[in-house]
């Protein structure tokens, strides 16, 4: 375990909540903000963190992949389309409908993949410019089939977005019904019961994320399928002396990713909005991919360096709700540009090496040739 | 074989002359004539039926056409912002007299155009004119008035006396002035009914303009931290971003809150709770000035038209009638005037 890091990024993250605190009690308890910022931050690193495990999977087998964007763009477009025409065409419930839409978005994650797998790992393309293709190709073809499905003359839906199966519902976490018999008849208390119960009031996805993290770590750090998975993408020449199948383990891998960047699309279209729009991931792709390098190719790490990122978020939207007691000479907090920059300067800062270096594998993006 | 071609003559001489007999209505083909009045509409990137702006400028074109005004309307819908100019030249080349382009995005093309085709008039909808350009009357709105309008309703509405808007950058002047008008618009109804509203008004300024209207995952997670912090109404202007925002506060059973036309008709999933929409008149707005090209009237330069607020649709019921009578009260005050809301057109 990498402590130091750690260290630093529970530093940044405390750091940020501290300041909205300090400008925001004027209005809110400390503990709901907390809560609240904490809440957000959670549900915003949960695309990040699903797009860096991707990342690490990849690249940890010794494929570099930067196509994670255009999986996670098209995985949620296939899997909002896919809800939709299970509810509006087959008639399924809307659960069984937002369900499949869910599966759908991983498979389409894994196909994406696959594609990228064949091109680096068979015919030996430029990993950089095979996952370019993949950015590209999910941009027209998302962009594409919408504007021909929904609103070309004779379209399936004719010319109009029909109604979607809805999301994924929260997952109610009863702690305040659980807890409120401690508190008795104390109404501060029920209401930090409350606020706390926030924290934790997430959906099935944001859940499976951090859940994953840890799977991911024991995965690749205690089993044997993650020994010859490192192995491969360290040193693939020696694996393949001792019997592993490297061409096998890297594509494995790479589709595994694949359908972590499914699932990551699956969070945009089934889980918190539910509408397909062209370019909704806005770069989250490449973020998540920041976060892997800030994880030192580590699921924890990586997942540490999205909730960086998310608190800073969560920094920038409270500080506009706080904007009116923002004292005069922090009036700078408000400027959401420069705030905005955070996880951005951070990376910088990270990559400079000042908090111990980041080593990628060492076989990463070289294919392999016997 | 001789036969054959006579025959053939025969047909396409007897077509000809039944076709010219038949067309008493003036068709696209008279429009180089004086007397034919004819006005074509060219869409931003879109269809004419996208129940948003392109959609409100057509009817406002047919409008013109059964009032009498115009004899010949026609449409080209554009597929691809580089067929602009093209699309705008097939109607200059058939002497058109009217053409509105609709949508901020044809301005550069419509200017071009304007000098190209000195005899027509164009209307540009939602293309504001730094500097007037001739031959082109630019339609805008009051966006702040709209703001105004929805902002009382939500501060009338609201349990919790805290409201939320989520909106795109504010360097854009009417993203400004929707936030701005309608933080005013919550104010004026606090000074009619004696409450204090706390108004969050958040703008995802932090990204460029390519990423700031089209986000709606990050307006649906800064619409949720509103109402963890006690925001029961939620009004999203700024395109895509603000519909995540109004479908996260619809499920979450807040009020949602529409922009630039009535969102209940776009939005299947947040239309339960849809409360109202700051709406931008677009069809009377493209009517007049159609009218007023055909009496000579027009000018070059900046036109504003009227703002307004959606039906409460599903919430009818909910809204209480000295609410509707209040709403109803200051929409007429900011139509003659005697309302203003003292937002200032870009942000100081």
């Amino acid at each position: 375990m990498d402590w130091k890091r750690f260290g630093f990024i529970a530093l940044i993250i405390i750091v940020l909540f501290s300041v909205v605190v300090m400008v925001g009690q004027a209005k809110q308890p400390p503990l709901l903000i907390v809560t609240s910022m904490l809440a957000t931050t959670i549900a915003v690193a949960t695309p990040l963190t699903l797009g860096a495990l991707s990342g690490v999977f990849c690249e940890r087998a010794g494929v570099v992949n930067i196509g994670i964007e255009g999986m996670m763009l098209t995985a949620a477009f296939f899997g909002w389309l896919g809800g939709i025409y299970m509810f509006n065409i087959f008639h399924l419930p809307p659960s069984v409908s937002i369900g499949l839409g869910v599966f759908f978005a991983v498979l389409t994650g894994a196909l994406m993949s696959l594609l990228h797998a064949m091109l680096s790992i068979t015919f030996k393309v430029d990993q950089i410019i095979g996952g370019t293709v993949i950015n590209i190709l999910a941009v027209g073809l998302t962009g594409f089939l919408n504007r021909q499905l929904f609103f070309g003359a004779g379209s399936v839906f004719g010319g109009s977005v029909p109604s979607s199966a809805g999301v994924l519902p929260t997952i109610h976490i009863p702690i305040t019904e659980l807890f409120s018999s401690v508190c008795g008849t104390s109404a501060t208390c029920l209401q930090n019961v409350q606020a706390i119960n926030r924290v934790f009031d997430q959906k099935p996805i944001a859940m499976g994320a951090v859940l994953l993290v840890f799977l991911s770590h024991y995965i690749l750090f205690n089993t044997r399928w993650g020994l010859r998975t490192r192995a491969v993408g360290e040193h693939p020449k020696a694996a393949d002396t001792v019997g592993i199948n490297v061409i096998k383990m890297r594509y494995a891998n790479v589709i595994i990713g694949g359908m972590f960047a499914g699932l990551a699309g699956a969070y945009f279209t089934i889980e918190s909005v539910p509408s397909f729009e062209p370019l909704l991931t806005n770069g989250r792709g490449f973020i998540s991919l920041a976060a892997m390098i800030f994880g030192n190719w580590t699921p924890i790490g990586a997942w540490a360096a999205s909730l960086v990122f998310g608190a800073s978020q969560a920094l920038l939207i409270n500080m506009q709700i706080f904007r009116d007691v923002i004292p005069p000479q922090w009036s700078f907090l408000q400027e959401s540009y420069i705030v905005g920059l955070t996880p951005y300067i951070l990376t910088m800062f990270i990559l400079t090496g000042i908090i111990g270096k980041t080593t990628p594998p060492a076989a990463d993006g070289v294919p392999y040739e016997k | 074989m001789k036969k054959f071609y006579f025959v053939m003559a025969l047909l396409i001489v007897a077509s000809m002359v039944l076709s010219a007999c038949g067309a008493s209505a003036p068709t696209a083909e008279d429009c180089t004539k004086e007397e034919v009045f004819c006005v074509g509409l060219v869409t931003d990137v879109g269809k004419i039926n996208d129940k948003s702006f392109n959609q409100s400028a057509w009817e406002g074109v047919q409008k013109s056409n059964t009032d009498g005004v115009a004899d010949v309307v026609q449409f080209i819908e554009t597929a691809d912002a580089k067929d602009y100019a093209k699309n705008i030249s097939q109607f200059g080349d058939a002497g058109y007299d009217v053409i509105v382009t609709v949508g901020f995005g044809l301005g550069e093309a419509t200017a071009a155009a304007a000098a190209t085709y000195p005899a027509i008039r164009f209307i540009g909808v939602d293309q504001f004119q730094a500097a007037t350009v001739p031959g082109v009357s630019g339609l805008n709105f009051p966006e702040d008035n709209a703001g105004f309008l929805v902002g009382a309703l939500a501060a009338a509405m609201s349990q919790s006396n805290k409201i939320g808007a989520v909106c795109g950058t504010d360097v854009v002047p009417p993203v400004w002035r929707f936030g701005e008008g309608y933080k005013a618009g919550a104010a004026y109804a606090d000074g009619l009914n004696g409450t204090t509203t706390e108004v969050f008004v958040v703008y995802h300024s932090d990204v460029g303009f390519d990423k700031t209207f089209t986000d709606p995952e990050w307006g649906a997670q800064t619409a949720k931290s509103m109402m963890d912090q006690g925001a029961d109404a939620i009004f999203g202007c700024g395109g895509l971003t603000g519909n995540g925002a109004v479908t996260a506060a619809a499920q979450a059973g807040a009020y949602g809150i529409g922009v630039d036309t009535d969102q209940y008709l776009t939005l299947p999933e947040a239309a339960p709770r849809m409360l109202s929409s700051a709406m931008k008149l677009i069809t009377p707005g493209v009517a007049d000035l159609v009218a007023a090209t055909k009496d000579g009237s027009i000018a070059d330069g900046n036109v504003f038209g009227a703002a307004g607020y959606a039906p409460f649709h599903d919430l009818d019921g909910d809204v209480p009638a000295e609410v509707k009578t209040m709403m109803e009260e200051i929409n007429a005050g900011l139509l003659d005037g005697s309302i203003k809301t003292g937002v200032s057109p870009v942000k100081p």
